[in-house]
């Protein structure tokens, strides 16, 4: 493209050489090194006067260092004259931190918003912002890419049952990213929620392990061990050999291989999408609290029963309220749920203690509404539930970011174990994989397959280890973004999804 | 009414420099306020403040530790940031070791002038006032739109000269012709003969040929420069003196940066000592090399608070080291 330079910051390089290969040219030199004291350096080899500058940066393990390098690279371009300059985030990041979680706490991910701005950036490219409100923090235009269609795509191609499958949320928060994808894909919803009331509900939930007949330790126990003793050997040996050829690296279409399977597979053809989907999805006439009344037998019948007399079930989905939506469906005992990083800092304002520091080095990066926050405090008691059948479907546990294993691995376990759901697909656009977490699902029984966009780059070391992950590429995705900005064209055919053949 | 309500002084340490901080705190009899950083397991930084700032006079102290540049002022900008949305009257960051002020001049073609973009930056997050320490150029207080206090070592360093030598046996040396005036400064103030090392510097952080420019033989010679980053300048320069017949050298800085294998170039070298103040964290250098002593420059940046605050004038500072 004349009048056009992309550059790429050091966080990804190979996404931004495909970007680069998809617009038929090649990324623009730049030297980007560290000084001795720590100090970034940045050297532009290129004129880039009058010029329409895209700079290309995601996420990397050293954050702060790859947005200091995206800032001065920004600075750097615009103090050379450039036109315009672009910056390129697929991941974007400190996206978490879009609200003020606790008092006294930083909107970083508005500040990073000033400080782009400040920086000289013209425009914004991202792929699924954690929420879509940060749009509002620039004053710049943003372009909100999405990777639903690609991943929607994905699973037309490559799972054979797709159409009975299940688009499950693994919390409340996240429940209309999973309705976006079920819509799109004509399938039934479910929801897996966490109950954060103490007290009351831990006593629900230990009736509900007692009439489940599960040996339990006491509190401490973590779910893991226990589901570990629990599982039975010929579902593991189902889940390797499944797993053994289960990687598979997408093409820029996102597409490996049309498979035979994919053109039956039009989802425009499913003739019950809102029949079946009020079935699944349970009305708030659910009795909170009581189910520890029935015994797990008559709850599944109940429960269809029950579901099918829910008329209105679509609608009930756009009010669904986390808290209150509790249902009888299948509960599960999700409970201890283990968890590395003592995190209390969304109720740190209520017990403040001088020795801050002995909190750790790293707490969980909270997320949106009410996600993983069931995580936040170990050694407590929770209850998980699900919403819907998912009994010998394929399920799909979506969200938009995999960080930290423990509320994956939890939704997987309850959708596998208790709503024995045949197999269980982790889905979210960007993959952080923070510490070992793609070690701990790729060890995890439950879970077969785990699909993540290339949107935040991951170590080919790693990658190569995790057999069931698939990474789907977006660069065409962004490439075509990036020339339809250039040429002044619409963006919207972007975000559709194609039906494709 | 609230703004004639009497506020108070918040401190606020970053992670960079507790030490600094404490002393501070310390000078100023009060406590560093109740914090909470962390960084989550992707690495981003969290930051929340655990009293309430509303309506108070708030000084964040953070300097940058050699190698977490990125990461310090990340965390100085959420520090701020946090501070400015819990409603704080005034947010004033005190950086005794200004980030990226090497990086003040468009130099090259396309080079970024990252000093300024740190300005905008600290600016954009929330911060009113500024307090640094030696700032490599003082141009860079114009890259601000809001009020900077440049403090200065000098005074410090006066003392430290006059304590430990006679001032008439020294010989005040510069070791590159941009610090020609720190030295002239200082040699004035002292009294005393001053010399001028000329360097040709091909590439940053690689020194060429040295040239001494003035009289040594026989002489203390100390050497002055705002900031010690991998030595090799302080250490070439130094060979250079006493080759030219000085008794001993030794060197002050404001900065100890002291980064790659300096302390190794510093124990292998001709100096008797390096003097810096305490504006960088250096861990544990000091245990690692003999050579390096400290000035603690807390009092003068804690003055320079207990003024700002009280809206005294800090000139005085500029001259005086409060003991």
């Amino acid at each position: 493209m004349r009048g056009t330079l992309i550059f790429s910051g050091t966080s990804c390089p190979s996404l931004t050489k495909q970007i680069c290969e998809n617009l038929g040219m090649a990324p623009a030199e730049a030297e980007l090194t560290q000084f001795s004291n720590g100090e970034t350096s940045v050297r532009i080899l290129t004129s880039v006067r009058e010029k329409d500058v895209f700079v290309v940066q995601s996420g990397s393990p050293k954050i702060n260092d790859t947005i200091m390098e995206l800032l001065i690279m920004i600075s750097a371009c615009k103090g050379g004259s450039a036109s315009k300059v672009t910056a390129v985030l697929p991941y974007f990041p400190y996206s978490r931190q879009s609200k003020k979680k606790s008092h006294r706490g930083a909107i970083t991910a508005r500040m990073l918003a000033n400080l782009l701005g400040v920086a000289g950036v013209k425009h914004i490219v991202t792929v699924d912002l954690h929420a879509s409100q940060m749009q509002g923090f620039f004053k710049c235009p943003v372009d909100n890419l999405h990777a639903e269609p690609l991943i929607a795509r994905w699973i037309r191609h490559n799972v054979p049952d797709w159409k009975e499958a299940v688009v499950v949320s693994k919390n409340a928060g996240g429940t209309k990213r999973v309705t976006s994808l079920a819509d799109a894909l004509k399938l039934n919803f479910g929801m897996v929620t966490t109950d954060k009331r103490r007290g009351h509900n831990m006593t629900a939930s230990m009736i509900m392990n007692h009439l489940d007949g599960i040996e339990r330790q006491p509190v401490l126990d973590p779910i893991s061990n226990q589901v570990r003793t629990t599982s039975t050997e010929p579902e593991k040996e189902a889940t390797n050999a499944q797993s053994q050829d289960s990687r598979v690296v997408a093409d820029g279409q996102g597409s490996p291989r049309p498979a035979a399977n994919g053109t039956c597979a039009r989802s425009a053809s499913n003739p019950k999408p809102h029949h079946t989907r009020s079935q699944t999805t349970l009305s708030q006439s659910s009795v909170i609290d009581e189910l520890d009344e029935e015994a797990e037998g008559d709850e599944l019948e109940f429960n269809d029963q029950r579901a099918a007399e829910v008329i209105h079930g679509r609608l009930v989905q756009g009010h669904i309220v986390p808290d209150d939506f509790v249902s009888p469906a299948e509960s599960v005992a999700g409970t201890e749920i283990p968890d590395e990083d003592p995190m209390v800092m969304s109720h740190a304002s209520s017990f403040f203690a001088p020795q801050s520091h002995a909190l750790g080095g790293s707490g969980d990066a909270e997320a949106s509404s009410d996600e993983e926050e069931e995580i936040l405090k170990p050694k407590v008691e929770h209850m998980i539930t699900l919403v819907g059948d998912v009994k010998g479907r394929s399920v799909f546990i979506v969200d938009d970011m995999i960080d930290k294993p423990g509320s994956w691995i939890a939704a997987a376990e309850t959708v596998r174990k208790r709503g024995k759901a045949e197999k269980v697909y982790c889905i979210a656009t960007h993959g952080v994989f923070g510490g070992d977490c793609l070690e701990q699902m790729q060890a995890c029984d439950c879970i077969d397959t785990i699909v993540v966009t290339n949107s935040y780059p991951i170590p080919e070391e790693k990658a190569r280890k995790a057999s069931k992950l698939v990474v789907l590429d977006l660069s065409f995705l962004l490439a075509e973004a990036i020339r339809r900005n250039h040429y002044g064209e619409s963006m919207s055919p972007l975000f559709q999804h194609v039906l494709d053949s | 009414m609230s703004a004639e309500m009497a506020n108070e002084i918040k401190l606020i340490s970053g992670r960079s420099h507790p030490e600094l901080s404490d002393k501070i705190a310390k000078r100023l009899g009060i406590e560093v306020a109740r914090t909470i950083s962390l960084n989550y397991s992707n690495q981003e930084t969290s930051f929340t403040v655990g009293e309430s700032v509303r309506d108070e006079d708030v000084f964040i102290v953070q300097s940058t530790a050699t190698g977490d540049v990125n990461e310090g002022l990340m965390e100085l900008l959420i520090m701020i940031s946090a501070c400015r949305t819990a409603s704080a009257r005034r947010i004033t960051a005190v950086i005794p070791n200004f980030p990226y002020a090497r990086q003040d001049k468009k130099d090259k073609s396309r080079a970024p002038i990252s000093a300024r973009l740190v300005a905008n930056m600290l600016q954009t997050a929330g911060a009113n006032h500024i307090v640094t320490v030696d700032l490599h150029a003082s141009q860079i207080q114009g890259f601000f739109s809001v009020p900077v206090d440049n403090l200065y070592a000098e005074p410090s360093f006066l003392r430290y000269i006059r304590e430990n030598f006679n001032p008439e046996d020294c010989v005040i040396v510069s070791p590159d012709a941009g610090g020609a005036k720190r030295a002239t400064s200082i040699a004035d103030h002292l009294n005393t003969a001053f010399a001028l090392i000329h360097k040709e510097r091909p590439r940053p952080n690689v020194v060429g040929r040295m040239v001494l420019v003035g009289n040594v033989e026989d002489k203390v010679a100390i050497l002055v420069d705002d900031m010690a980053d991998t030595c090799g300048t302080l250490v070439k320069a130094a060979a250079v003196l006493k080759e030219n017949g000085a008794k001993s050298v030794l060197a002050l800085v404001t900065h100890g940066i002291l980064s790659g294998n300096a302390i190794e170039t510093l124990n292998g070298s001709v100096l008797t000592a390096l003097v810096v103040t305490n504006t960088v964290p250096l861990g544990d250098k000091v245990q690692r090399c003999p050579k390096l002593r400290v000035i603690d420059i807390s009092p003068t940046v804690a003055e320079a608070i207990r003024r700002t605050h009280n809206g005294e004038s800090v000139s005085y500072l500029f001259t005086h080291a409060p003991v």
